[in-house]
């Protein structure tokens, strides 16, 4: 229990730490990709796929652990992955954004964290539990792993994706850059690149890497063969906590207490920290937003975590389609939040322009 | 001429959205100053200006999480 305590808190508070300083932000970046055809954070998500993947297997290979991607709910992924996607843009933050951003005293994260832990505790052993599970087992394919599908070894799709992710960076790290204005520093040394230095995103990205393919055997040793994920551990919080059950502490409880801490101590020692209430109109959205994402992650079977980062790293069908519409679901969601009220405001000017009063 | 723009407790992407918008109603040369409390507007707000071609006069964090930037507009 010790060892599943620190080694849980630990891994995650790393991870918060690391997210809060560089800013990683995968609502705000699947979003850009649509509102400012900006694709910079899913390559950095690309190259923390690639990092984890590579690390994995290898240990997998070196027979450190099993791992058996299973079967695939194939409709239950894309149902589920769309409608996380739309509750991200409305919370202003995917599952681990909002538990790190609840770290730096946004209390609309709070809110939509509530919101996000009571859903997908009802989706598992609530209300929903019986819908959910119906949902499992609709349409299911028998292989979830892609080079099993296609009956290759899985480093026959590891090395090409990490060919393909290491051009792209390369073509990102030499494009003509503009000097983007930053803030004067205020301190020197190592108290500035932890606290104050604007981190780039491809290095953060990596550091998200390892710390992803860490969690692996981290979590393994306690007998919970999976990496980093937020969705059930954020439910398993609730249940033990009303339950009073100590079945539900595992390595991911710990692991997301600990994103919340580490983003604490980042924001806190970085000047960053203060309670910050929202308005009526964000609170609502951050409350449906968070709801919306407990039912979509407990269908598709992970968040953009779970799904996006981790399972994508194991070359399953259930990361990438689940990436993919989870992606789209933002999309959607982020034209009517944020397009349409643009376009709305510029047709009224422009009326109002033509027809003088 | 200077503006001033208060979007204390949005959240991303709002005080960007916000900025954008303000921008275009103030003229060539004129400055618009974003007062925000959104960590990730630290980020996007100044590489936003840079990329547009505007000038940022001043940036600085201004409180606890709460940070103030002026935009020249190009």
């Amino acid at each position: 229990m010790t060892y599943l305590i620190i080694t849980g808190l630990l891994c995650g508070a790393l991870l918060g730490f690391v997210m809060q300083r560089g800013r990683f932000c995968l609502t705000g970046g699947f979003r850009d990709m649509y509102i400012a055809k900006d694709n910079r954070m899913f390559y950095a998500l690309l190259v923390a796929i690639a990092v984890q993947s590579v690390g994995v297997f290898l240990l997998i290979d070196l027979g450190v652990f099993e791992y058996s991607a299973g079967s695939l709910p194939i409709l239950s992924v894309i149902i589920g992955s769309f409608i996380f996607g739309i509750g991200i843009i409305l919370a202003g933050g995917c599952a681990t954004g909002t538990w790190y951003r609840a770290g730096e005293g946004l209390i609309g994260s709070w809110i939509a964290l509530a919101g996000y832990m009571l859903m997908s505790t009802m989706m598992r052993t609530g209300v929903f539990g019986p819908f959910n599970q119906q949902m499992q087992q609709s349409t299911v394919l028998p292989k979830n792993s892609i080079a099993e599908t296609f009956g290759i070894n899985h480093w026959f799709i590891i090395i090409p994706f990490v060919l393909i992710v290491a051009f792209i960076v390369y073509k990102q790290l030499t494009k003509p850059k503009v000097a983007i204005p930053s803030l004067k520093p205020k301190r020197t040394g190592l108290a500035h690149i932890l606290f104050e230095k604007r981190w780039n995103p491809f290095v953060t990205a990596t550091l998200i890497g390892i710390i992803a393919f860490i969690a692996w055997p981290l979590s393994a040793a306690t007998g919970r063969v999976f990496g980093l994920g937020i969705t059930t551990p954020s439910a398993n919080i609730l249940q033990y906590l009303t339950t009073g059950d100590e079945g539900f502490l595992n390595w991911g409880v710990f692991l997301v207490l600990g994103i919340f801490a580490g983003s604490f101590i980042a924001a806190k020692a970085s000047k960053e920290f203060r309670f910050r209430m929202p308005d009526v109109k964000t609170g609502i959205n951050s409350f449906i937003g968070g709801n919306l994402m407990g039912v979509g992650a407990s269908l598709a079977g992970g968040c953009s975590i779970g799904n996006g980062l981790v399972m994508t790293a194991m070359m399953t069908w259930q990361g990438w389609v689940g990436l993919v519409f989870m992606i789209l679901g933002t999309w959607t969601a982020s034209y009517f939040v944020f397009v349409r009220p643009r376009q709305k405001a510029m047709a009224a000017k422009l009326k109002e322009q033509v027809t003088p009063a | 001429m200077q503006k001033k723009l208060e979007v204390k407790g949005m959240v991303c992407p709002f005080p960007l959205i916000e900025a954008q918008q303000a921008i275009e109603e103030i003229n060539s040369g004129d400055e618009l100053i974003v007062e925000f409390d959104c960590t990730q507007g630290t980020e996007s707000i100044p590489r936003w200006a840079a990329e547009a071609g505007h000038t940022v006069t001043n940036f600085e964090q201004i409180d606890e999480a709460a940070w103030s930037i002026s935009i020249q507009k190009k």
